[in-house]
């Protein structure tokens, strides 16, 4: 075989590459309008079931609708109705809830439906989708919600969850229009219909995909999901969704707030305006901030805390530099909820005890480690300085908020520290040995140094907190609703804007394994807590909650709290106010883009 | 009991190696460095040096000063202290992995060499096998699943792995050995296996094992900067992988100063070890020794 010249040679590989490149998969979107926004977890599931993440909530409520949703730019954060046709109609016991939908909900086209068209979305669908919380085949993360609140439902699942069979509390009394009646009042009730738990499901999908919803959604949402994998979620509009015309005026929008944004050349027009919604999972913030800054990738992004200093011009108020001004808008403010750290009252060697003055000596223990914790320190180093620190768990972007509240719950005093173990008899030699939790991550452990750290200065030895190491936030999550730490810190997103949600962390009967973590069991606390349920919004239950928030400091049941603050940060050529506050998502159905990708 | 007068190497051949490794240079100066590094680790060991390391300072992210010498971390931590301290941790990882695991090579090796062709042999080459195929990361992954987080479940999981390449060097030299005369006659008097294989052949595979010992260390030190950096490392401390690890943030925020401390430090001792490990091996290797004498 006669060998082939250098110029051959050359020629020859030239013509591979080009083929090769031929044959590589064009750009998907290529010619579309494209936003790409991004988020710091991966949904590990979206199935409205376990729409139990922020992450899981924003692909769960962009894919599916829901009765309510909040209104773009209004704050406080006000309902307003989103497949529901108006507000519920209450009755004056505050029972029965009578809400009618609108007959244009359509869901997107799928197999799962007969000839493959989607069909009109029904109150039947709302019931079913209530339902399949209870069902005992399913593992419903937001079943807690209505436990024991939707007269009959509990019945109903003990009878076999027939969902031929009636629910007396949970009825379609036509296709559009839905009662529910409630077992005593529940003032969030409605709040509750606003969150990916709520979203509605058609039995046809359940029926055709069961668990693998956990993956794809068959929705009624302004986009349908493309693909879902535990990097990114496409999606594109849906097209069967109902023409709604964006009404600025009753989104809340206000000119000298909201005009940089681009948003007025959006009024009137009908969404979703983006051809294709991209979100990428990226969980490390260097490698988010890098994809950001290129300029290519993902459009939105926080602002690590890495990148304070290069990044802002001033903390207070919050503002850019001039270079990262001219390329990016911000938006800042703080999170509706709270980071703390708990102590397990399970735990005879820091909580309750048998021997009351044993536990009266773990009280002080837990509060001289309260005393030690530094949240000042915490905020600046690892908030940027930006959180805010409060006492007890009623953060101040509630209404409930007691300004007026003593700061010595948050003050980092190490001489009193000191001096509550040395009056409790506590000495290096009879401390226990407590574990602390926490992911394995390096913020994360510099956290526990931090923590172990402060410790150490008031004369805890350093091996008598020993931190345990989980390789995921599941893993972390289980031992936290299995009781197995005495110490664990973690943060808390409200549900809805009211400090029951909060509140409820610290229910008896809501311990491990369910909300509250602490397993807090105070009677007079407990007691409170349920006669504020069925309360209204008003001076009296704010007084109660403000009450309970006080009884949480006395028993040093934690070393509480602080709102940590976002900044937000996206490209200049998109049009749209990001909301990763409460339930963030709905806004993504207005989001626009300047030009098409090339 | 009678007994037999083993040829074990003589202190001749190790005087040689000595001499030759006193005259290699580049060996003897990387045994200066690695004999630094661990006058630092014991000094670390003795609590005279590196204790502060976990202390929380008032300043984050300070710049190298005369108090900090390579500046503080997020927590106002001192990056030296925290240097000088992961030392004794390389130390102590190099130090437990290179033993165990060259005390499992040499004891499988020998047995397996000594009885080659036997099912004792077949058994250990299958194990030897089986350890081989599974690749490293994914087995110190499963270890640390298994045993959730325990704090050494690194060094198991290295000293499980490690083993098998000194097995199999000292398996071939046994195969030789055993066919030698001193074992002959050692067996022609009546010598138990036991006593043959651990008074008489195993003394002969020193230099392997030393040398063996040597890498095993490097790598040790290596695999754990790598599977701490992953979060599969060290779980409560500090070593230089952690460091490496915490910085990963720091860098794209302009702040080197924990990358770059660790980094040389790892840098210089794994170095100066392979070198050591050069020279030693060059020093050791019988065919040079006989050609210098």
């Amino acid at each position: 075989m006669k060998p082939l010249t250098t110029a051959r040679s050359l020629a020859a590989s030239l013509a591979l590459t080009l083929a090769l490149a031929g044959c590589s998969k064009p750009e998907p979107d290529a010619g579309l309008k494209v936003y790409r926004h991004s988020a710091a977890g991966v949904p590990t599931n979206i199935d409205p079931l376990q729409a139990a993440t922020v992450y899981s909530n924003l692909v769960v409520v962009n894919a599916y609708d829901t009765l309510y949703r909040y209104k773009y730019l209004e704050r406080p954060y006000t309902l307003t109705p989103n497949l529901a046709a108006a507000m519920p109609k209450v009755s004056e016991d505050g029972l029965v809830y009578t809400i009618p939908l609108k007959e244009s909900g359509r869901y997107i086209d799928s197999p799962a439906f007969e000839g493959g068209k989607g069909r009109t979305v029904t109150a039947h669908d709302v019931v079913f989708s209530l339902k399949r919380h209870f069902d005992p085949e399913n593992t419903s993360q937001g079943k807690w919600l209505w436990a024991g609140r939707i007269k009959g439902m509990e019945a109903w699942a003990e009878a076999g969850a027939d969902y031929e069979a009636t629910v007396p509390g949970l009825r379609a009394l036509d296709d559009f229009t839905l009662r529910v009646e409630l077992t005593a009042p529940f003032p969030q009730f409605v709040h509750t219909l606003a969150m990916g738990f709520a979203a509605v499901v058609p039995p046809e999908a359940v029926a055709a995909y069961g668990r693998d919803l956990g993956t794809r959604a068959v929705g009624s949402g302004p986009y349908e999901l493309l693909e879902y994998s535990k990097q990114q979620v496409r999606f594109q509009p849906n097209p069967n969704f109902r023409e709604e015309p964006l009404d600025l005026e009753a989104e809340g929008y206000d000119p000298s707030a909201h005009a940089a944004y681009g948003l007025a050349d959006l009024d009137g027009k009908a969404p979703p305006f983006v051809d294709r919604l991209e979100i990428d999972f990226i969980q490390e913030s260097s490698a988010r901030w890098a994809s950001f800054t290129s300029g290519r990738e993902i459009q939105f992004s926080g602002l690590p805390v890495e990148q304070t200093e290069a990044v802002l011009a001033s903390k207070d108020p919050i503002t850019l530099k001039p270079e990262y001004a001219k390329r990016y808008h911000m938006e800042s403010g703080p999170e509706a909820g709270l980071v703390f750290t708990v102590f397990n009252m399970d735990d005879p060697d820091i909580g309750y005890h048998e021997d009351p003055e044993r536990e009266a000596r773990n009280r002080e223990l837990r509060c001289a480690m309260r005393d030690a914790f530094d949240w000042e320190a915490r905020n600046q180093r690892f908030y940027s300085g930006l959180g805010i620190v409060f006492p007890g768990v009623i953060p101040p972007i509630l209404e409930e908020f007691d300004a007026s509240l003593s700061r010595a719950s948050v003050a980092h005093n190490p001489q009193q520290a000191r001096e509550r173990l040395k009056a409790a008899g506590w000495n290096e030699d009879n401390l226990p040995v407590l574990d602390y939790g926490l992911v394995s991550s390096v913020l994360a452990r510099e956290m526990f140094e931090s923590f172990r750290g402060r410790m150490v200065d008031v004369g805890i030895p350093r091996e008598k907190i020993n931190g345990e190491t989980f390789a995921t936030f599941g893993d972390y999550n289980r031992a936290l609703r299995t009781s197995k730490l005495s110490i664990m810190g973690y943060g808390w997103q409200l549900d809805y804007p009211d400090a029951e949600n909060v509140l409820q962390l610290f229910y008896g009967p809501n311990a491990s394994p369910g909300s509250n973590a602490s397993n807090y069991d105070n009677p007079e606390y407990n007691r409170l807590f349920r006669q504020t349920k069925t309360m209204q919004p008003g001076p009296e239950r704010t007084e109660i909650y403000r009450r309970m928030n006080r009884m949480l400091i006395e028993d040093c049941v934690g070393i509480i709290g602080l709102t940590r603050s976002h900044v937000s940060l996206w490209h200049k050529d998109v049009k749209g106010l990001p909301d990763t506050a409460i339930l963030g998502g709905f806004w993504l159905r207005f989001v626009d883009v300047d030009a098409a990708t090339p | 009991m009678t007994d037999v007068e083993a040829p074990t190497q003589s202190s001749g051949l190790w005087s040689r190696a000595w001499r030759r490794l006193r005259r290699d240079r580049a060996g003897m100066a990387a045994l200066l460095v690695v004999a630094t590094y661990f006058a630092v680790a014991c000094t670390v060991w003795l609590g005279l040096a590196g204790q502060g390391w976990s202390a929380l300072g008032a300043d984050s992210f300070a710049p190298a000063s005369a108090e900090h010498w390579f500046g503080t971390t997020r927590n106002g931590q001192d990056i030296f202290a925290r240097t000088i301290y992961s030392t004794r941790v390389a130390f102590e990882i190099g130090l437990v992995v290179a033993i165990s695991s060259t005390l499992l090579g040499a004891l499988f090796g020998a047995l397996s060499g000594y009885f080659a062709g036997s099912w004792i042999d077949e058994t250990i080459l299958w194990v030897k096998g089986t350890l081989d195929a599974i690749p490293f990361f994914l087995f110190v992954v499963a270890v640390a699943y298994a045993v959730q987080g325990h704090p050494l479940a690194m060094h198991f999981a290295m000293i499980v792995t490690f083993w098998t390449t000194t097995g199999r060097y000292v398996r071939g030299e046994v195969i030789k050995l055993r066919n030698m005369e001193f074992v002959e006659a050692a067996r022609a008097v009546g010598v138990s296996q036991a006593s043959i294989i651990f008074r008489h052949v195993l003394p002969n595979t020193t230099h392997i094992l030393l040398v063996q010992a040597t890498i095993v260390f490097v790598t040790a030190i290596k695999a754990e900067v790598i599977l701490s950096f992953l979060g599969l490392g060290v779980q409560d401390g500090v070593s230089w992988g952690l460091m490496i690890s915490q910085s990963t943030n720091e860098v794209t925020a302009g702040f080197f100063n924990n990358f770059i401390a660790a980094s040389v430090a790892m840098f210089m001792l794994v170095m100066a070890f392979n070198f050591f490990a050069d020279a030693l091996q060059d020093a050791l290797d019988p065919r040079k020794v006989e050609e210098a004498s």
